[in-house]
């Protein structure tokens, strides 16, 4: 290796060390797989002093745009952060992103078929594939929902499901997000950071460009207005200026040309929806909520909720407003659910899963359960009901004490638990505090299901910031980076 | 454009409006204080208070009236919904819940007059006394007036701005006429009572803007005919109200002669705001001099008022109107 050192470039003067696990751009020691070798390159070529003021730019550059996340935590009202943004882009090659697209693709028709079906006949729990008790004690099934028929049977119309990779870079799903998945603002804004700070690199490859995104959602949303109306109006209905995704809400919306609500902007009348308008009250067609099926009607679920709208659910009910997404479509990712999706795609579609799961154990199933209580020290727990990266033990890096609190509490409610082995995450060179080491990464890609199955090349790199961790949650100390998928 | 939206630039705009407003009475009566005979301060600094129209509010916190506990009470005191402080807060909580509908210009430069007025310190400023605090006041206010005016799109949501600032402002011009004229009735003509009318304009930005008329004399009735009736002063209160309703005639999207072409179309604050314009165009000023004027002013901000409850009703309150209901809420923020 010390033959070596006088070509290494300075960011890996510091040995870059691939560890056991697949690394994104490394093939082994210091050679770059075939497509990061233009930016392993240009990356050598260019002097400390340079790539940190393009750093520093980039950095200023989403503070002044108020590119921010809010979080919480118990004792404070809530910190604005940025979004920690890392410069060495994730590439994926077209092969590659072919295969992950005809594998999202299968799997998001497959849920939605699946969503349909519970809502409606239920063969798949009457043919004895998926136990009754699974889907009618999800947390997020709703009984409101039976019998609805939403425009084109569309439930999920935007989903992300977060890919990862394995110690042999094969692709697998960690979950699925059908309810309101974020983070699509921060795929679009890196790739501006992107052309902004490297804009030579983007000469070297041909990256197929994610600008589009908001057109393809509009284009979406459009597609499931009620009764195939020619020129539906669409809005965007945000929790409001506390929630975190704030920032998210307000960017799709001036992208897409719509205008964004709060519940108290919407009123009900005769089950159709309205805004308050300084003229009158305005017919709505579709609503892009942000909000959960929770707070999104008070008469129908939470009372207490002063985000949503009185009657909503009834103008829903009535078909004369789309939600996107639909209530009750959690109950497809939910963590327990989640283990079956081979089986719904099978079930549904009659092919065999293109996209592979993690291998998960259920709780509830007496066999897993003590398969799971027996080596909590080495799988991931995670409760079924909670995302961001809470709820979870990872059992690797816990204590005693732990464990002992997650054994009690699989036992008093098995359904709520599931385990996965810890998978080898694969880890892509990352710049912090000036030196290079690797991260380990996952994939979101946005879904967008309307009249056809649309996804916009790559989606959001998340990258788990911290040395060694696994938790690439951006409340939890996660960063990004920009993806970039070939065009050949 | 969204009720809520309205409703909030409306009120953003006249909180900056009042923060300016009471800052530059502050201001006033601080400068011509500085060579008053200390007895006559009780009487100068109560009817400050009185403008505002918090008086109850200020015997609950303080015994006597002088120029710390008046300006304390005006700029900071945290039981003063009117505070000059609170008051910024105010607006920038309304902007910050329509941050997307207003520049980032205008976004910055109030968060920047709220930081000012957060971080002030409270000591200093009484040590070293208050102007350069009032100057920064001002002048972010006139900043906002002149970013807004500059970087935002002149449409619906300029207009309620507009509307915000002018409502306000007509609402404390009227205020300080009534309380200052009620005090120079109250002394003969000399140069005591000349000083009170300059104390008047000055707290209106109106003493250069008068003498401009022409109007040699300091004559109380002059003074209070500008102060109402002037059309090109932007403090008079004619020239407010004629503003006023042109915002609403435009957001309202039928223009001005039109409007009195189609009455039946006018909705109530164009109604009711018209009528007051048409008032005072017609008003002879003889009529309403010496103990008239308090009872004429006391009405005219009565009805300014209405028209406030009118413009939340037609324009933020949009709802529903079941048969048999009547409407209900008026204005919601602090009037």
């Amino acid at each position: 290796m010390n033959q070596q050192a006088d070509k290494r470039p300075w960011l890996l003067e510091n040995s870059y060390e691939i560890g056991d696990f697949f690394d994104e751009m490394f093939a082994g020691d210091s050679n770059p797989h075939r497509h990061y070798e233009p930016i392993y390159e240009q990356l050598r070529d260019l002097s400390r002093e340079s790539f940190e003021e393009r750093r520093r730019q980039a950095d200023i550059a989403f503070l002044y745009q108020g590119i921010t996340f809010t979080v919480y935590n118990k004792e404070d009202e809530g910190i604005e952060r940025i979004f920690p943004f890392d410069l060495i882009p994730r590439i994926i090659p077209h092969q590659e992103w072919d295969f992950l697209e005809r594998g999202l693709t299968q799997r998001v028709t497959a849920l939605n078929l699946f969503l349909h079906d519970i809502y409606h006949e239920q063969r798949i729990i009457r043919e004895g594939l998926i136990p009754p008790e699974l889907i009618f004690g999800a947390k997020h099934f709703r009984r409101e929902m039976i019998g609805i028929h939403p425009p084109r049977n569309v439930y999920a119309h935007i989903v992300g499901s977060d890919l990862v990779r394995d110690r042999n870079g094969e692709y697998l799903v960690l979950e699925d997000n059908l309810r309101s998945p974020s983070g699509v603002s921060y795929m679009l804004e890196n790739r501006q950071a992107m052309k902004r700070t490297f804009p030579n690199l983007f000469q070297k490859y041909e990256v197929r460009p994610n600008e589009h995104y908001p057109q393809e959602l509009l284009a979406t949303l459009r597609s499931v207005a009620p009764h195939d109306m020619p020129d539906p109006t669409v809005v965007l209905l945000t929790p409001g200026i506390y929630n975190s995704a704030y920032f998210e809400h307000t960017f799709l919306a001036r992208q897409m040309g719509i205008e964004i609500v709060e519940g108290r902007d919407l009123v009900v009348h005769d089950n159709h929806v309205y805004t308050r308008t300084t003229r009158g009250l305005k017919p709505v067609d579709v609503i892009y909520r942000r909000i959960d099926d929770e707070f999104i009607d008070p008469l129908s679920f939470n009372h207490d909720s002063m985000l949503g709208v009185s009657g909503l659910l009834n103008a829903y009910r009535a078909g004369n407003v789309t939600l996107a997404n639909a209530i009750g479509t959690g109950v497809a990712d939910d963590k327990a659910v989640y283990a079956f999706v081979p089986e719904i795609i099978r079930f549904y579609l009659s092919e065999e899963p293109i996209l592979q799961n993690v291998p998960t154990y259920l709780a509830m199933r007496d066999e897993d359960r003590k398969y799971i209580l027996d080596h909590l020290d080495s799988l991931v727990v995670k409760s079924v009901n909670e995302s961001g990266g809470y709820g979870m033990l990872v059992g690797t890096q816990s204590t005693q004490a732990e464990r002992d609190r997650f054994r009690e509490l699989i036992r008093i409610a098995p359904r709520n638990f599931i385990a996965q082995p810890t998978v080898s995450l694969s880890r892509h060179p990352t710049y912090q505090d000036g030196e290079l080491y690797g991260c380990h990464v996952d994939l979101r890609p946005y879904i967008l299901c309307g009249e056809e199955v649309r996804i916009v090349p790559g989606g959001l790199t998340r990258v788990a910031l911290r040395k060694g961790s696994l938790v690439v949650n951006s409340s939890q100390g996660g960063g990004s980076k920009d993806t970039w998928v070939l065009g050949k | 454009m969204l009720s809520r939206v309205a409703d909030a630039l409306y009120w953003m705009s006249r909180y900056v409006e009042r923060a300016e407003d009471i800052t530059r009475i502050l201001t006033v009566n601080f400068h011509s204080l500085l060579d008053a005979p200390v007895e006559a301060a009780e009487a100068a600094w109560q009817p400050i208070i009185a403008i505002t129209g918090d008086e109850e509010r200020y015997r609950q916190c303080y015994q006597e009236y002088n120029a710390r506990n008046v300006s304390e009470f005006l700029l900071w005191n945290p039981h003063n919904p009117n505070a000059v402080t609170t008051c910024i807060s105010l607006a920038r909580e309304n902007a910050r819940s329509v941050r997307e509908q207003i520049s980032s210009e205008m976004w910055e430069n109030l968060n920047r007059l709220y930081f000012l007025v957060r971080d002030l310190d409270r000591d200093e400023a009484r040590r070293s006394g208050p102007y350069e605090f009032f100057d920064q006041i001002r002048y972010g206010s006139w900043a906002f007036q002149g970013i807004t005016a500059e970087t935002m799109t002149h449409g619906d949501g300029y207009e309620f701005i507009q509307l915000g600032k002018m409502m306000e402002r007509s609402d404390k011009t009227i205020r300080t006429l009534d309380v200052k004229y009620a005090a120079v009735n109250q002394l003969t003509e000399g140069p005591e009572a000349s000083l009170q009318l300059i104390v008047l304009l000055r707290s209106c930005s109106a003493f250069e803007a008068f003498r401009k008329t022409g109007a040699s004399v300091l004559q109380s009735g002059r003074v209070a005919q500008f102060l109402l009736l002037d059309q090109e002063f932007p403090r008079a209160v004619g020239f407010c109200l004629n503003r006023a309703l042109r915002s609403i005639n435009s957001i309202s999207g039928i223009a001005g002669s039109d409007a009195v072409r189609q009455p039946h179309q006018l909705n109530n604050p164009q109604r009711q705001i018209g009528r007051i314009c048409a008032d005072l165009d017609y008003l002879n000023i003889e009529e309403i001099l010496d103990h008239r004027m308090h009872p004429f002013l006391d009405g005219l901000l009565l009805r300014i008022n209405l028209v406030g409850d009118d413009i939340t009703r037609t324009f933020f309150n949009t709802q529903v109107i079941l048969p048999g209901r009547s409407q209900q809420p008026a204005q919601q923020q602090q009037q």
